[in-house]
């Protein structure tokens, strides 16, 4: 299994299971998905994480077989895929719509990818019992897909996907039809099986939350390219563009900012409100960055004595646990978002009055401003 | 891949493409003592241009489908908008026994209708009974009009349907939207419902022209001296007359005018917001 | 509110002359069938089945039938076949030109005029030096009902999501079965429907037939045939069969039609 080509990656990386290199997708003079490169690690759960029209999906369906690349290879296992035929590629996709065949039952559906291989009635039994076992459907195997509920229409098309016991599953944004609460409950579901069985999860979703919740790393799309890679703690504390950022929801940014000073991981930069410190060293290529805050990450007066600035009120939103405050610069016209604690004993600050509040440097990030 | 396409354009032309051609290619020859002369000539064409009965039976006869189909057009609509007012039981109902008639022989409906409009038909004898007439009618029978009714019974389902298909797929909400923002029904009618189900009698009143006006059957069996139709003429070219070249090239005037209705209706009947 | 009340009572009256007219003539055969007539005037008092017997006795009619129970057999196989080779090549690839193109000159023969369609057909098998008879019948028919049976499978596959496909392919099955497994099985009740469909027209077609039939002909030429002549009780025995056996193929299609999901319009129009 080891080869040579583990010289030139990244240290303490193992030979990735999916390896994509220069992968591109063009429809006409449009470009889906601009030349990439992506590593698949063999047992992650890596969702591609983008916006609607971000080339996520076609990501997936080229990686899938479905839609030809334009240009660039696909290697699985070290063997290059990209002109495998769909039905030969040993890995499965669980579909946007589930894509359940509507004339055959829970157990057909389930034993399909067997049954085209010729797999023998006993061992197939076997196996779509397990199958059916693992998502929890033993007692549904002769019902219809159109009497399932969605939870259960999930359940089946993931069991059909597993059941060629394949090393790696692709996921097409299979939530998304499912209400909030069921929704939540599935996204446990998959992280677990995903835990017990091994399977590597390539997971396509629009849903930041969704995202953080069940990745082990998470790739972030945007117009056809990868925008940042990495684990949800770093894409969340460590965003490397304005777009990531808010993204991930903070959704303060402060631009143009520049860096005056750099030294003992703290980097100072300037902006139209003020100076503030940052923690981390100031990021290479330093022109055209933004400073980006958390609305969680301000504190009022001496709550946090770091990186301070004067803001007037302009409303107040109170939605239970927490406050919004919504606050304005007197002189630059930008506008900040601040989120605190809901606090029982304290009046909320009028709209007009001015506060002082501050953040600290560990909860703020230098990043890229817009490309192009 | 290949194959496929091999096979379905193989077929296509054998037996579609290559008969229509041949048939276009036809009207430009000319029979010389019964046996056709392989020679190109507009002759035929003149002969049709020129020949005033020719001409006057090609004019009567698209104004009559003209005709059929505008009267079929008040009907159908009239008809397919009552079936679409019904509740969903009675639509149902409707439809099938509009159908029926569609699915069932040509010929019999035509000849169903000569004992409806004989001078002992049915038609006449409830005149008779009610004491509209004393005698009678034999114009009813064996005349142009005969053949505009017997046309217009049988081809309205072609109308009904299309217009039923398209009243059908009005969205209850853009229905619901409408009285929202005020319109009455009658507005609701001409501003919503009238513009979305128009396509549909434009399919319908295509159908029913191009049908009309190659018919042969109707006018042969109800249509008598008077109602000789172009189809007939036509028609009458691989009969008796055993003029094949002037037949084809006869066709070929009427298969100038159905391509023009046809290509009309749909520029008509699919709308920008469809595009 | 009573301007509406008149617009409801015009409606319904001309609705109601509508079906009137599309039954009353068909129901007048029916009633004839058992009566004799003598110049031209119903005698009502001879009802019997007399002119069904008769039916039975005449041989050429028998011929008739059997002819056209052939002919509509044999043009709905071949239809069938090329149909739904069609519908799968178009469903594959829908924006392909050559595919638009291959729709198009499918629906030719069934937009035309019929009598283009018969008398195209007859001079090409002339011309090639086929001789008319039940081939040349069941060609006119097969390239007749090859539009509609093409359409209904067509509607079906469109309707059948794409992911169904790729679900198939994904989990490791072949292109054979794929169709096999995944795409018959959804066409059994379209395939069924448009098959019961064409063979009605085919049952009943009589323009093209005529331009195509040699010496043997299908029903509704020999009943042509008996019409010219005349009017007579012996004919409306037969129609009234012939439209027993229509309406019966009607239901059965109505049926078919509304199981496998024809009439849900949406259905239709969403893809």
């Amino acid at each position: 299994m080891a080869n040579h080509e583990t010289g030139g990656l990244a240290a303490n990386q193992d030979l990735p299971l999916l390896r994509i290199r220069g992968l591109g997708v063009r429809f006409g003079t449009f470009n889906a998905i601009n030349p990439l490169d992506l590593d698949v690690r063999d047992g992650e759960f890596l969702t591609i994480l983008g916006p609607s029209g971000s080339g996520k999906t076609t990501l997936l369906r080229a990686i899938a077989g479905f839609q030809a690349p334009s240009e660039g290879g696909i290697e699985f296992d070290g063997r290059d895929i990209a002109d495998m035929p769909i039905n030969r590629r040993p890995f499965n996709t669980v579909f946007q719509d589930y894509a359940l065949f509507p004339h055959m039952t829970v157990r057909e559906n389930v034993s399909f990818g067997l049954r085209v291989r010729g797999t023998g009635r006993k061992r197939l039994n076997d196996r779509v019992d397990s199958a059916l076992g693992i998502v929890g459907l033993e007692e549904l195997g002769a019902r219809y897909p159109s009497q399932l509920s969605g939870g259960q229409q999930q359940r089946t098309a993931l069991a059909r996907a597993m059941i060629c016991e394949p090393r790696l599953i692709l996921l097409d944004e299979p939530l998304a039809a499912l209400d909030a609460a069921l929704r939540r409950q599935m996204q446990n579901f998959l992280k677990s099986v995903q835990r017990q069985s091994g399977i590597t999860f390539l997971f396509v979703t629009h849903d930041q939350s969704e995202a953080t919740t069940m990745s082990d790393r998470i790739c972030v799309m945007r117009s056809g390219s990868i925008e940042q890679i990495g684990t949800p703690r770093d894409l969340y504390y460590r965003p490397k563009s304005k777009f990531v950022a808010s993204f991930f929801g903070a959704s303060n940014i402060i631009e143009p900012c520049e860096v005056i000073d750099a030294r003992n991981d703290v980097t100072s930069v300037r902006t139209a409100v003020g100076t503030f410190a940052v923690a981390g060293p100031a990021p290479e290529g330093g022109s055209g960055l933004a400073l980006a805050v958390r609305p969680e990450a301000f504190g009022i007066g001496n709550g946090k004595p770091v990186n301070q600035v004067e803001l007037t009120v302009v409303s107040v939103s109170f939605i239970g646990s927490e406050t919004i405050t919504e606050l304005r610069h007197r002189d630059a016209s930008l506008e900040f978002k601040m989120k605190t604690r809901s606090d029982p004993a304290a009046s909320p600050p009028a709209p007009g009055s001015v506060l002082t509040v501050g953040f600290d440097p560990a909860e703020c990030a230098l990043v890229s401003g817009d490309r192009g | 891949m290949l194959a496929e396409d091999c096979v379905l354009w193989g077929f296509a032309a054998l037996f579609i493409l290559v008969p229509l051609a041949s048939f276009l290619v036809y009207g430009f020859f000319f029979v010389v003592d019964n046996s056709v002369v392989y020679r190109p000539t507009l002759a035929n064409f003149v002969e049709i241009l020129s020949n005033d009965s020719y001409r006057t039976t090609f004019f009567k006869t698209l104004r009559m489908a003209l005709e059929v189909s505008a009267i079929n057009l008040v009907l159908g609509y009239a008809t397919a908008y009552f079936i679409w007012l019904r509740p969903p039981a009675w639509r149902n109902f409707l439809v099938i026994a509009l159908a029926v008639p569609l699915l069932m022989s040509y010929i019999i409906k035509i000849y169903a209708m000569r004992g409806v409009l004989g001078t002992n038909g049915l038609l006449n004898s409830v005149l008779l009974a009610l004491g509209i007439v004393d005698e009678p009618v034999s114009a009813l029978l064996f005349n142009l009009t005969a053949v505009r009714i017997t046309l217009s019974v049988v081809l309205l389902p072609f109308m009904v349907l299309p217009i039923y298909i398209s009243l059908e797929r009005i969205p209850n909400s853009v229905l619901n939207a409408a009285a929202d923002l005020g319109a009455g029904e009658l507005q609701t009618f001409a501003r919503v419902v009238l513009p979305l189900s128009l396509p549909g009698g434009i399919v319908g009143a295509m159908f029913t022209f191009v049908l009309a006006s190659g018919d042969f059957l109707a006018p042969e069996l109800v249509g008598g001296i008077e109602g000789f139709t172009y189809g007939r003429l036509i028609f009458s070219q691989f009969g008796l007359a055993f003029n094949w070249p002037l037949g084809a090239a006869l066709s070929i005037l009427l298969m100038i005018v159905a391509l023009a209705v046809i290509y009309i209706a749909r520029r008509l009947g699919n709308p920008r917001w469809q595009r | 509110m009573k301007r509406l009340r008149l617009l409801d009572v015009s409606l319904a009256s001309v609705s109601f002359l509508v079906y009137l007219a599309l039954y009353l003539p068909i129901l007048l055969v029916f009633v004839l069938s058992f009566f004799s007539m003598r110049r031209g005037r119903v005698r009502w008092d001879t009802f019997s089945f007399e002119w069904y017997a008769r039916l039975f006795s005449n041989e050429s009619l028998g011929e008739a039938l059997l002819n056209s129970i052939i002919v509509g057999v044999t043009a709905i196989i071949a239809a069938t076949v090329i149909a739904t080779l069609a519908a799968l090549h178009v469903n594959a690839r829908p924006s392909s030109r050559s595919a638009r193109m291959l729709e198009y000159v499918i629906f030719l023969p069934f937009l035309l005029p019929p009598i283009i369609t018969g008398l195209s057909l007859l001079i090409y098998f002339r011309e090639i030096g086929v001789s008319r008879g039940l081939a040349t019948i069941i060609v006119g028919h097969a390239v007749f009902v090859l539009a509609i049976i093409y359409r209904i499978i067509l509607t079906r596959l469109n309707a059948l999501s794409r992911s169904l496909v790729e679900a198939a392919q994904d989990l490791g099955a072949s292109r054979l079965q794929t169709f096999r497994f995944i795409i018959l099985p959804n066409l059994r009740m379209p395939l069924l429907t448009a098959g019961i469909l064409a063979f009605a027209l085919s049952f009943d077609e009589t323009m093209i037939t005529l331009f195509l039939s040699g010496t043997d002909g299908t029903l509704p030429v020999r009943l042509y045939a008996m019409m010219r002549v005349g009017f007579t009780p012996e004919i409306n025995a037969l129609i009234t069969l012939i439209l027993g056996f229509s309406i019966v193929l009607t239901v059965v299609f109505a049926f078919a039609w509304r199981r496998s999901g024809g009439t849900d319009n949406n259905r239709i129009t969403r893809i």
